[in-house]
């Protein structure tokens, strides 16, 4: 449930209305997360213009983010960018079989994953356990297959969702009903760590099953 | 030892400029954070701008949120950003015992912090540790005692000093002149 107000766009400073419209064109809709940002409209807009550059190809594919988005924040448990990121993947082309294979080390033998994937794949786990301990052997398979402007790239893809699944997280944000019925892949191949997450699930099944049959 | 080569001014992207001389007004060096991530100007650009925008005065006071930082990064165990946040919040004019009893769990029972400071180092803790898990007695205090636009400032401060700070504890980059002037 949101603690705070969403600011929607009536009530939105000309600076937020400007990230409303920007998100609006990119994403076909002005997401929850966007309206909590909007109290805050000028830390707002620069934290938006990382995801903006983060979403498309760049120096990295952005199929290939979509990897690393996933792995970051299922380990997060944060069902609201699990749900997203699930959608947005498969519309880049990753299915849900391979989106499954992100779950713990299964990256490592699935035949889904090239060895350029298993190695980023393989970097994102160490980050998020503990970015000051990433082992050399990892560093050289990274080093491997990827550049200094692509690792970068790879890093700030990991951060940002790092950063931006709990500060959404932290503030209740909510699935959009657009989302209502739909199951993540990840959290049924294995269900979140945290309990307080299983109860957003429930929550959010709940809530989706009532959109569903209003009068039931 | 930095894992990427750092890119120094003179070899930078033209488009960079503005980005590395406002880092070097800032912060009194161009940070070696930056330089690592000039190797991808288009990355480097939002994620600097966005940084030095979280470096100002804002809806909370802000030397008490330098210290709300210090806070998350010692709860999730990251290294990068320590040392400049503390001296940041020295030369903001927090005091020594204040900052001292951030490191761990002091604040808790700390005379030197108020009641609504201490619900904002909660909501910080809880924050890093699980975000999922901010109870409804911790946001009763939140909503009673700061505004709307506070808390939603500090989530999103200290949730973008996490970012900085994993990528800059796994680019393996040190800063250690960072701040060397005060704060204009």
């Amino acid at each position: 449930m949101a603690r705070l107000p969403y600011i929607e766009p009536e009530r939105a400073d000309p600076l937020t209305q400007g990230v409303y419209e920007k998100a609006q064109a990119r994403f076909q809709m002005v997401l929850n997360i966007f309206k909590i940002t909007g109290h805050v409209p000028a830390l707002g807009a620069k934290m938006w213009e990382v995801f903006f550059t983060i979403l498309q190809d760049g120096h990295v594919k952005w199929p290939t983010k979509e990897l690393l988005i996933l792995k970051t924040v299922k380990q997060g448990d944060c069902l609201y960018c699990v749900t997203q990121h699930e959608v947005v993947s498969e519309r880049l082309g990753v299915g849900p079989e391979k989106q499954a294979d992100l779950i713990g080390s299964r990256y490592r033998t699935s035949p889904r994953f090239t060895e350029e994937e298993r190695a980023i794949l393989a970097l994102n786990d160490e980050v998020t356990a503990d970015a000051r301990r990433v082992s050399p052997e990892t560093w050289a398979e990274v080093k491997k297959h990827w550049r200094d402007d692509q690792i970068v790239e790879i890093l700030a893809t990991i951060g940002a969702y790092i950063q931006v699944s709990k500060f959404g997280d932290s503030l209740g944000v909510e699935l959009e009903p657009v989302f209502y019925g739909r199951s993540s892949v990840l959290f049924r191949e294995e269900p979140p760590k945290s309990p307080a997450a299983a109860r957003h699930i429930e929550h959010f099944e709940h809530v989706s099953r009532k959109a569903a049959a209003p009068h039931a | 030892m930095s894992v990427v080569t750092l890119v120094e001014p003179a070899r930078a992207d033209p488009s960079l400029k503005g980005t590395l001389s406002a880092a070097e007004q800032r912060f009194g060096a161009i940070p070696n954070f930056v330089k690592a991530l000039a190797n991808n100007p288009e990355i480097c650009r939002p994620i600097a701008d966005f940084m030095l925008e979280s470096l100002r005065p804002g809806q909370v006071d802000w030397g008490l949120r330098e210290l709300l930082v210090l806070r998350m990064l010692r709860a999730t165990n990251t290294d990068y950003g320590v040392a400049h946040h503390e001296r940041l919040a020295r030369d903001l004019g927090v005091s020594p015992e204040r900052i001292a009893d951030v490191k761990a769990d002091a604040w808790r029972r700390s005379p030197h912090f108020t009641g609504p400071e201490r619900t904002l180092l909660e909501f910080v803790e809880q924050v890093a540790v699980d975000a999922n898990d901010v109870g409804d007695d911790l946001w009763a205090r939140l909503n009673a005692q700061w505004r709307p636009e506070q808390i939603v400032e500090v989530s999103m401060t200290v949730t973008t000093f996490l970012m900085i700070g994993k990528m800059g504890d796994a680019l393996g980059v040190d800063d250690p002149v960072l701040f060397a002037k005060a704060p204009q």
